[in-house]
């Protein structure tokens, strides 16, 4: 198993933050009707910055 | 290019990557979408071989994410990290020479003036700190001596990343890296200001810590490029890998940077520019 972002569906308010700061291409995707991101695991390099722009902490590494 | 040259012979769609079909069904070509729309559109950029928490592939991401009309866009890249990325960005794009690019870039922009000489064509160069500021400055700054139309963006890594960590002209006084151990002697070179005299009609240096400042000026740069004049943009992207820094820190060290004075977003534009940005940004 591969490390990578992990979004926690209950904390996450839909902000985007973390699609502008991941320096990897299609990682996340914004779902409108349920404003939430997910995370398309294949594409993650597991750095973290996502995790350290997150203002409600709702994603880890893991 | 035309969106319907991407597309492949119905018989074929099957064995096509998944990347492919993506970017034909959801691709970006002809919808001006913006940064705002990321995460809901198939992306320019495809993955890469740079490192996990890289700045340079941030700043890459954003930047092709915030191109005004990316169907009708040449790249040119030339040696250097930004390299690497460059054949997964599905853009016409062309790799010169290390430091020849504004060069290459002159002749493609003059060339596509002439055979399409009533079409909007966007030459963008997109290069590291080594090939813009220390081997190619003298063809960087004969472009915009010139007054060639072409937007000139230099991404900002403060080292040549790519082969082992050495000092170039952008790194900041008393860096230590690893294939510079006495330190750097000198100051970081302030290309901004020298863009700035040499006649640029916009010039900005923005980071990625930002985002929508950074689409703004790439924008701009790019509008102002086709009407009036040379322009150029500098994106700090700092490099966690010969930095030694942890990958995640990326976006928190140029915050920092930021708050001890030690790094300046700026930006200048000719009157010209400004009257012209005024007209288009009133459309909006």
């Amino acid at each position: 198993m591969y490390l990578s972002a992990r979004v926690d569906k209950e904390k996450c308010i839909g902000c985007r933050l973390c699609i502008t700061s991941c320096p990897e291409p299609n990682v996340f995707k914004f779902l409108p009707e349920e404003k939430l991101v997910e995370v398309n695991d294949s594409r993650c390099k597991a750095c973290g910055l996502c995790t350290t722009v997150c203002p409600k902490d709702a994603l880890k590494i893991s | 290019m035309k969106t319907g040259m991407l597309k492949i012979s119905p018989g074929f769609e099957d064995i096509m990557p998944e990347e492919y079909r993506e970017l034909v069904d959801n691709g970006p070509y002809g919808k001006n979408y913006g940064i705002g729309d990321l995460g809901s559109f198939k992306e320019l950029l495809e993955e890469h071989p740079l490192c996990a928490g890289c700045g340079l592939a941030l700043s890459l991401r954003l930047t092709l994410a915030s191109l005004p009309m990316p169907e009708e866009t040449v790249i040119v890249g030339s040696t250097g990290c930004s390299a690497l990325a460059f054949p997964q960005v599905a853009l016409h794009n062309i790799h010169s020479l290390f430091g020849n690019q504004n060069a290459v870039a002159t002749g493609v922009k003059r060339a596509l003036k002439l055979r399409f000489p009533d079409k909007e064509k966007d030459v963008v160069v997109i290069a590291g700190d080594g090939a813009t500021a220390d081997i190619g400055l003298d063809m960087v700054m004969q472009s915009w001596l010139r007054r060639e139309n072409i937007t000139t963006i230099m991404l900002d890594n403060e080292a040549y990343a790519n082969t082992g960590g050495q000092e170039s002209g952008m790194s900041m006084p008393g860096t230590v890296l690893n294939m510079a151990p006495t330190g750097k002697k000198f100051p970081k070179l302030s290309l901004p200001e020298i863009a700035h005299t040499s006649g640029c009609d916009y010039v900005a240096a923005v980071s990625p810590a930002k985002p929508k400042q950074l689409a703004k000026a790439v924008r701009r740069a790019i509008l102002v490029a086709r009407k009036i004049g040379p322009t150029y943009v500098q994106i700090f992207s700092p490099c966690p890998t010969n930095y030694k820094l942890n990958p995640k820190e990326t976006v928190s060290v140029i915050r920092q940077r930021e708050k001890d004075g030690l790094y300046q977003t700026k930006e200048f534009i000719s009157e010209e520019a400004q009257a012209f940005l005024n007209t288009v940004e009133e459309k909006k």
